[in-house]
């Protein structure tokens, strides 16, 4: 199962991972790849339908200009395989005959019409892990209803806690539905060949992407189960009344008054904006987490007309937690992630131009993450992986292209 | 039943707050016997065995160990020896300043596997910083880009960076373990919440870096979600089992296909506003989005939440409530079935739930055994059975304030 052309030098090195998951899960596999596995992104002749999806380079939409599709294949190859066709469908067989983890979406039961069932792979390849992603789980009420990110974070409770009292509720930024589940699964997925390690066999993980968001949720479950309570809507107050986001004169900040409350208020005093905060009471940290409205209301006023950067390098200096609100453009920017070599520079030869992609969320000291190939290109790999893998010749593939099976 | 995947795995766990303990949790919750070495901080985060506390802890074990002390951090150092991988979620120099940093423990058990989930990383001109989630959200665009309709940043109402930490970090464990089943050797893991926040900001960050475009405020535009309508819509108020009327209930709807707009048109009886000529494709449908979404929101408006949840489901059109706490925990019909929300028993004999495991593996499932430790709970079994510290020696360690009694 290993496969010389990957350096050998990622913590999941020689491991083989075919992903046939849609758009919403494509991060799962991902992750696998930036760890040195070798991904193989199994798309329909033509392309994954993510890579219709934008935003695109230059707003040029193109297969191989997705950002969409980019962001969630890098380090992973492609292979186009047509899964209507039976020669199509003995070829995914003969690939999931020797991987490690296949990874599909297909809904519940839905890999049966490509013999991609549990069943029919445990019987080709007991060692194989099926990873089974549906928006609900293979059983339940709920198991053929039907879901996108927005919908999903409504359902599990992610959504309801962000935003204004008596306003909407706020949808995250991002996927982080498919975000979420994309790191459950991984999890799951890594758990599976612990197992398999000491068992030998494979297994079958069935995992719901509604229940990775609720995975995903950090007091609501807490409040519930303990006192009762649906967790409101705060605005940008933190559910644990120690954090709200204030106007500078040039933008927002993050307040904070978790830390040393003593200096925080002498610093407010010295600019002879802490109306009331200098009484007694304020000192007892129940008085102001229970009032914390009133505290944030002072220090709003304190900031208004200041400008950000001088109220964030001097909370810095007194070891006040405060941050910047930023917007996201920003972070390319921050010295500290540059230091740290976060972001990465990827070639893209076809365009004759390289570009920055976030990288790294997590160092490992001695099999470092990292950029092993651009995202590719549809079908980028298809001629390489069935003559290596599969023994296919020349004039076997072109016969394959011609009857549109890849 | 097979035995669970991280049967034998120990792990000598210094994290608090939440990130490093849902990374934590979810190593327990498959087989790790994960030791707490913690201190005590009275009332602090609010009940050990109940709501929060014992979402995160479940299915560990905790000693309480002063490891201001430095016949403590020594106690440390056994339970090291004896582990597979140490993790803590402090900011870069407090395990450096106990002398319980990569470099020495390595050197005790060249083996082990260090993984520090600090706010911004090990290294770089920020790393000595304090930073929270709150922060970290607010750092990497989360909170400026969740607003309101009006443009005022909301964000994440809790610490979204916590939980997105806690899965990074306990992936990145068992990647590591999994390289040192295979080669011997272990590694140490600098995981930065910020990085790991920044890298789920999503496809946006390549339309920044690519395209160099300013990215808008969250709405329901998209191009990586093509839909209309597309957004939440507040229901009929609805009566609670209190008698109070609850006019917060509101439906969140994707109708992506022009197949799945035909069926929600059917679904909600064909209105004569459907067949307006400027909402005839997914195209039109967005670039008038505004003139869609009053009528969509007029319909809703009449309805009750649930209630046009199963009609639009029907029609298969993804539509669901935004479910509130007591919707998700105690009303889903979906994660009750499935027994997403466990029991575990509180100290009076009653049961409550924690959260469970959103995936279920065929053969190795993992469990929900125990409710969370008090701090120090396990402090017999620790030093003395694993240890084997005998009890007069615990006593004088008690008594001289290395190691705290039993909450």
């Amino acid at each position: 199962m290993s496969d010389d052309r990957q350096p050998a030098d990622g913590a999941l090195a020689g491991l083989r991972v075919l992903d046939l998951s849609d758009h919403r899960t494509q991060m799962c596999a991902r992750l696998f790849a930036d760890m040195g596995a070798d991904v193989i992104k199994i798309e329909p002749p033509g392309g994954d339908e993510a890579r219709r999806l934008g935003p695109f380079v230059a707003d040029e939409p193109h297969p191989d200009r997705s950002l969409f599709f980019w962001y969630y294949n890098l380090n992973k190859r492609s292979l186009t395989l047509n899964l209507e066709t039976a020669r199509g469908r003995e070829i995914m067989t003969a690939l999931a005959a020797s991987a490690d983890v296949v990874i599909e979406s297909f809904g519940p039961g839905g890999g049966a019409a490509y013999g991609l069932d549990w069943p029919t792979l445990h019987r080709i390849n007991p060692a194989l892990i099926l990873c089974s992603i549906t928006s609900f789980g293979q059983d339940g009420p709920w198991r053929d209803y039907v879901a996108d990110d927005t919908v999903l974070t409504a359902l599990s409770g992610m959504m309801y806690v962000n935003g204004f009292p008596g306003r909407p509720p706020v949808r995250p930024l991002g996927l982080q539905a498919g975000h979420g589940s994309s790191h459950y699964g991984a999890i799951a997925i890594m758990l599976a060949l612990h197992a398999r390690d000491r068992d030998g066999v494979g297994q079958w993980i069935d995992l719901s992407m509604h229940a990775s968001t609720a995975g995903m949720l950090e007091h609501v479950p807490g409040s519930y189960f303990q006192n009762g309570i649906s967790e409101p809507r705060r605005g940008s107050l933190h559910w644990s009344r120690f954090f709200r986001v204030g106007k500078c004169r040039d933008g927002y900040l993050m307040h904070c008054m978790l830390a040393d409350w003593t200096s925080l208020i002498e610093w407010v005093n010295s600019d002879g904006a802490a109306q009331d905060l200098t009484d007694d009471a304020w000192n007892a940290y129940a008085y102001r987490a229970a009032n914390a409205e009133h505290v944030f209301d002072v220090l709003d006023e304190w900031v208004r007309d200041k400008p950000r950067e001088e109220i964030l390098e001097r909370a810095q200096l007194l070891r006040q937690p405060y941050a910047s609100v930023r917007r996201p453009e920003e972070l390319f920017d921050d010295e500290h992630l540059i230091d740290r070599g976060y972001f990465v520079e990827v070639e893209h030869p076809e365009l004759g131009r390289s570009f920055r992609y976030p990288g790294a969320p997590y160092k490992f000291s001695g099999t470092p993450w990292r950029v092993y190939r651009r995202p590719p290109i549809v079908g980028e790999h298809t001629a390489e992986i069935l003559r290596d893998d599969l023994g296919l010749e020349a004039d076997e593939l072109a016969i394959l292209a011609a009857e549109g099976v890849i | 039943m097979a035995a669970m995947p991280l049967e034998g795995v120990r792990i000598a766990d210094f994290t608090w707050v939440v990130a490093g303990p849902v990374a934590t949790r979810i190593l327990a919750d498959h087989g790790a016997q994960v030791i707490k070495i913690e201190r005590r901080i009275p009332g602090y985060f609010g009940p050990r065995k109940n709501g929060h506390q014992a979402d995160l802890n479940r299915n560990k074990l905790s000693v309480a160990i002063n490891m201001g002390d430095p016949r403590g951090v020594e106690l440390a150092r056994r339970i090291v020896r004896l582990s597979d991988i140490v993790t803590d979620n402090f900011s870069a120099r407090v395990m450096r300043n106990w002398g319980m940093d990569y470099a020495t423990l390595s050197a005790l058990k060249p083996d082990i596997i260090c993984m520090s989930m600090s706010g911004l990383g090990h290294t770089g001109p920020r790393s000595g910083y304090v930073s929270y989630g709150p922060t970290l959200q607010a750092l990497t665009g989360f909170t400026r880009l969740m607003t309101d309709p009006d443009g005022r940043p909301a964000g994440y109402g809790y610490s979204y960076s916590d939980m997105a930490g806690g899965v990074s970090g306990a992936l990145a464990a068992l990647a590591a373990l999994w390289h040192r089943r295979r080669t011997g050797r272990g590694q140490f893991i600098d995981l930065s919440q910020l990085e790991a926040l920044t890298s789920v900001v999503g496809p946006g960050l390549l339309d920044i870096a690519v395209n160099g475009r300013e990215q808008p405020e969250v709405d329901y535009r998209a191009q990586e979600t093509p839909a209309a309508p597309h957004g939440v819509y507040r229901c009929m108020p609805r009566p609670e089992h209190d008698g109070r009327i609850n006019d917060d209930r509101w439906i969140a709807i994707a109708v992506r296909t022009q197949a799945e707009w035909t069926r929600f048109v059917m679904a909600i009886g064909s209105p004569a506003w459907a067949s307006d000529s400027r909402f005839a494709t997914l195209f039109l449908r967005m670039r008038n989005k505004e003139a869609l979404d009053d009528h969509v929101a007029r319909w809703a408006a009449e309805q009750n939440s649930e209630a046009a949840m199963e009609l639009l489901q029907r029609a298969r059109v993804a539509a669901g409530i935004v479910a509130n706490g007591a919707d998700v925990c105690a009303r889903d019909p979906q994660l009750n079935f499935r027994q997403f929300w466990r029991p575990v028993p509180l100290p009076d004999g009653s049961v409550t739930h924690v959260t469970g495991i959103p995936f279920e593996l065929s053969s190795t499932p993992g469990s929900i055994r125990t409710n969370a430790p008090f701090v120090g709970e396990n402090n017999e079994y620790v030093l003395g059975e694993l240890l084997g510290i005998g009890a007069a020696e615990r006593a004088a360690l008690e008594a001289n304030q290395v190691v705290w009694a039993p909450d």
